[in-house]
């Protein structure tokens, strides 16, 4: 039998790595993990979920103060002014201390990180900083980055044609900013500018923002962006963007063909998706195909066509989020060390960090009906004490049952806090609950879940509080 | 001349626990009556925790602007001068809140077809009741009648309410602000408000005979509320006790005896609540007592025949959820549905600074294995200013089978999970399916889900 340097060599630290490699740790098993950047924490730690989160949630009470909206709960305030530096760098220390803490937990695991690029050499070896490193297990934990759009040059130093990562370190403030893809992550940075006080232009190839989600959240949500004062536009095609100065002009045409029109921006975000991370990565050598999308197939313990290799995250099929990933890190590490892992894919929640928040878990309504008869309970936020004790009333909560059952198919949320609310309905559903189950659950007063159970009341035929 | 109404269902006391009971009853077309002294609402909706809560919301804003208004301001915003608080503005905000919410119930009533009296209602015998209306008198012979008549503040004797000793009820209605408040009583009720006033800048002192705040939690839950009242320069006067009050402030004597005065210009008393059985004739309705409470069994059924009580005036814990999901109840079981009060849990949560959330079993014993896992290492935490150190989520299962039966935590923003806690308690989940339970990422909620792991052995972030 071949000796190898390590049991398990993960590669990628973000939120699927990272995990896999602690967990492999836990499990007995001599574990290293390959990083190319500079910190840990992958995608979602450095430029993802965490930065984004801690602008969103500053940028947010700065537009309360900014707003004037306080007076109404009688807190006056003078002039109220943006210090963007020190917001960004909160945010950096948000990021650092999180980063950090991944590194702690390598050392006290005892694995190694092995700071370079890796590339397969053949199915039991990769090359990391010209040296060769053996291991018994590989994990492909590449994760994602974002699409590039044909003929549209990213350049995040300059700062006037963004991606995400770009978009987390405005310098100034962009006096027009013009977000092409109306998905979750050009919504988010969207807000957290247009709360700065810049005006933003939603453009989106779809007739509606969203994709992905409940048709009649898409529907609500868009109208709440509109209320905001975000400049919406879909069914809507980029054609071109071209830098002059300081300035950024968009060529746009109607998706399906027409006359074509130019917006003037300061900044302009691309975010029309992510794709798989497998460039250099040497996947010929191990004889590792993609499927059509790109990703890497595996069986649902995690395990690639390739014996010894294995896959998790944004690199393989499915929602590209953090916490998918995480579970099917851990699950990936409990299946090489010889336990049973599994993630059940039908119930992964899903949260967009606009204000309002939005949250679904499970089926949307369109595909529900698909399979079969529904009943549907809804109840509004505005109808919940909670929300009217702090002056956020905005959304709803919706439920959809099975008609013959009353098992819950997906839970959709518009509310201040959905995403937290959101954990509630993916443990039901994961149950296997009924709506009424959840009907017949004490809920804490005054809480937004109260609206889980009244939605669900709602599935029954009568909620309490409408 | 008066007149006699014989209703299937006559609820007294338009409380959380009164009018839910009415709604449900009406839906499920049971011929309902509610009668209720004040507007419906009862002490949640007009004076507990609709009101508490709007003003613990606006006291945070206030102070998150007072942050801002300092030297290095706050997650990036700047004021340049300190904010100024209009507390008028903020009681016409709150009462508006009330207004709206007690609206809306009379008019869920209305749907609902219950016909509400306004007015008192005592009881001849366990099936006459009299009602006295603005138009006169109203007898009600009923064939259930359901009491949900609710609870008051308890007074000290040495210190009745009135002038500038309040219950919470004036504390929510103040028109000017006190340079000094003096709580007394440190439990979720007298904490709520003496954050909030602290936050808005009054100089609160709490006095409290126990040996910490908020004794009916451990110590773990309340240590980071005690850390906050420290740090916000609130006076904490434990083991003591309130004698009376003088011209300067409040009296009180220390555990080892020390008598002094608190200067305090008002003096706000949260000792506990009572359940209100006095003055509505129940002495006649040949009803057994279980101490001061109602006695009910699990139905909410009294001794008397059809005769059900429901809320505050049955017992602890006396909480909203409780009185509505008991409400709900009663009116199923009339109109024929076979229904039980038998939840697993009722989820208990602490409006305070941090918030603690509290369902279940809280005090493990040999036969337990506990997981608990810090904010600190919760991204969503660290990315609202809420990784504040002491804070957690801590889960209590079985050591043999795993089941999870209390879960407990204490931190900024977490009064959300409660639904999360009290579903996994009452699905009778176990470690391991909560380990299986995929959380969103960044949320607070994935703090509970590593609870489990960590009560498992294998926690990822820590
Ligand atoms: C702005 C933004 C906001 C987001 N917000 C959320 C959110 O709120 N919630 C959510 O669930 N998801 C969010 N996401 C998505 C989330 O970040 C990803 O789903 C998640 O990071 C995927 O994890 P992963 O481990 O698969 O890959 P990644 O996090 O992408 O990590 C892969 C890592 O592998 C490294 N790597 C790649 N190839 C190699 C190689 N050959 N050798 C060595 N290292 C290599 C990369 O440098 C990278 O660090 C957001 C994404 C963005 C961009
Ligand atoms: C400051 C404060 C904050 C609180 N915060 C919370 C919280 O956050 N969460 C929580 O769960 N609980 C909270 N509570 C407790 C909560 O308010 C009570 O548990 C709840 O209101 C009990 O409901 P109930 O229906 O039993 O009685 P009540 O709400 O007390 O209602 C009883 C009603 O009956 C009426 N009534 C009584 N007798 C008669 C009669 N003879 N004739 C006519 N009408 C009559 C009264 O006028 C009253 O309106 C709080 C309480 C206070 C004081």
């Amino acid at each position: 039998m071949a000796d190898y340097d390590y049991d398990v060599l993960v590669i990628g630290s973000g939120p699927g790595g990272y995990v896999a490699a602690i967990r492999a740790a836990q499990l007995g098993l001599k574990t290293a993990c390959a990083e190319s950047r500079e910190t840990l924490g992958g995608t979602c730690l450095n430029v993802g979920c965490i930065p984004s989160k801690a602008l969103l949630n500053a940028s947010e009470l700065f537009h309360e103060a900014k707003s004037g909206a306080l007076a109404k709960h009688g807190v006056k305030l003078g002039n109220v002014e943006l210090d963007l530096p020190t917001m960004l760098a909160d945010k950096d220390k948000a990021v650092t201390g999180l980063t950090g803490g991944i590194e702690y937990l390598f050392k006290k695991n005892k694995i190694d990180w092995l700071k370079a690029h890796a590339t397969f050499k053949d199915a039991h070896t990769v090359e990391v900083a010209g040296k060769s490193v053996t291991a018994k297990n590989i994990i492909i934990a590449t994760g994602s980055s974002v699409t590039p759009l044909p003929g549209v040059a990213v350049d995040n130093d300059k700062g006037i044609v963004v991606d995400s990562t770009g978009a987390l370190s405005f310098k100034k403030v962009p006096g027009h900013l013009v977000v092409i893809g109306g998905g979750v992550i050009g919504l988010e940075l969207g807000s957290v500018w247009q709360r700065l006080g810049a005006k933003v232009t939603v453009v989106e190839f779809l007739d509606q923002i969203l994709p992905g989600m409940d048709g009649e959240v898409r529907k609500e949500a868009a109208k709440l962006f509109a209320k905001q004062g975000f400049e919406i536009k879909t069914s809507t095609k980029v054609t071109g963007v071209s830098v002059k100065g300081k300035k950024a002009t968009v060529t746009v045409e109607p998706a399906a063909g027409g006359a074509v029109e130019t917006i003037e921006a300061d900044a302009v975000l691309v975010a029309i998706g992510r794709r798989p991370n497998t460039e250099g990565l040497g996947l010929d050598k191990i004889g590792l195909e993609l499927n059509k999308r790109g990703q890497i197939e595996t069986d649902h313990e995690f395990a690639t066509k390739v014996p010894g290799i294995w896959a998790v995250g944004d690199v393989i099929p499915g929602p590209m989020l953090a916490h998918k990933s995480e579970d099917e890190g851990i699950a990936v590490a409990e299946n090489i060390a010889g336990l049973t892992g599994l993630v059940n894919h039908d119930v992964i929640p899903s949260v967009v960090y606009t204000h309002p928040e939005i949250a679904g878990v499970g089926l949307t309504e369109e595909q529900a009906k698909e399979r079969g008869e529904v009943k549907i309970g809804k109840f509004p936020m505005l109808a919940n004490s909670r929300a009217k004790a702090i002056a956020e009333t905005e959304g709803f909560v919706k439920i959809i049952a099975d008609a013959a059952s009353d098992k819950v198919l997906g839970v959709w949320i518009i509310a201040a806090p959905a995403g937290t609310m959101i954990a509630q309905a993916a443990q039901a559903m994961e149950f296997g609950a009924t709506s009424e189950d959840i009907a017949y659950t004490c809920h804490a007063h005054p809480t937004h879940n109260e609206a889980v159970k009244e939605a669900a009341m709602a599935v029954q035929g009568k909620p309490i509080h409408i | 001349m008066s007149k006699t109404l014989r209703p299937k269902v006559l609820v007294v006391g338009g409380g959380p626990g009164g009018y839910v009971a009415a709604i449900r009853a009406g839906q499920l077309g049971l011929e309902t009556v509610l009668v209720e002294a004040e507007r419906p609402g009862g002490t949640c909706l007009i004076k507990g925790c609709i009101p508490s809560k709007a003003i613990i919301h606006a006291a945070g804003l206030f102070e998150e602007m007072t942050r801002a208004s300092s030297v290095a301001g706050h997650l990036g915003i700047r004021l340049e001068t300190v904010p100024k608080l209009d507390l008028a503005a903020t009681m016409r905000w709150k009462d508006g809140v009330v207004d709206k919410l007690t609206g809306g119930v009379a008019g869920l009533l209305r749907r609902a077809h219950v016909t509400v009296l306004n007015g008192w209602a005592s009881f001849a015998d366990a099936k006459s009741c009299a009602v006295e209306t603005a138009d006169g008198t109203v007898k009600i012979e009923p064939e259930h009648v359901i009491l949900a008549t609710g609870s008051v503040p308890v007074e000290l004797p040495s210190m009745p309410f009135g002038g500038n000793i309040l219950s919470s009820t004036e504390a929510l209605s103040l028109t000017d602000l006190p340079r000094t408040l003096a709580v007394v009583g440190a439990g979720y009720i007298g904490l709520e408000l003496g954050i909030a006033f602290a936050k808005l800048g009054v100089r609160v002192a709490l006095v409290e005979v126990a040996e910490r705040i908020l004794p009916l939690y451990d110590e773990a839950l309340t240590r980071p509320v005690a850390d906050w009242l420290h740090k916000h320069d609130v006076e904490m006067h434990l083991q003591a006790k309130a004698l009376g009050t003088s011209a300067r402030g409040l009296d009180i004597e220390t555990a080892l005896s020390d008598r002094f005065t608190i200067p305090a210009e008002k003096i706000l008393v949260t000792v506990g609540r009572k359940p209100r059985t006095e003055g509505w004739g129940l002495e006649k309705m040949a009803i057994e007592m279980e101490g001061r409470f109602i006695k009910i069994d699990e139905r909410c059924a009294t001794s008397t025949t059809n005769v059900w009580a429901i809320g505050d005036v049955t017992g602890e814990p006396m909480l909203a959820h409780r009185a509505s999901a008991q409400g709900e109840m009663v009116a199923e079981i009339i109109a024929g549905k076979r229904r039980r009060f038998d939840p697993a849990a009722i989820p208990a949560i602490c409006f305070t600074e941090p918030e603690i959330v509290s369902v279940g079993l809280d005090a493990p014993g040999e036969e337990h294995v506990v997981g608990q896992f810090p904010f600190m290492a919760n991204g969503r935490a660290l990315s609202m200013d809420a990784g504040d150190v002491g804070t957690f989520v801590r889960t209590i299962a079985e050591k043999n089978s795993g089941r999870i039966v209390g879960i407990q935590g204490v931190g900024k923003h977490i009064s959300e999970l409660a639904g999360e806690f009290v579903t996994l308690v009452e699905m009778g989940a176990t470690l391991e399916d909560l380990a299986g339970i995929i959380h969103a990422h960044p949320t607070l909620g994935e703090a509970t889900h590593e609870s489990a792991l960590k009560a498992l052995g294998h926690a990822i972030h820590v």
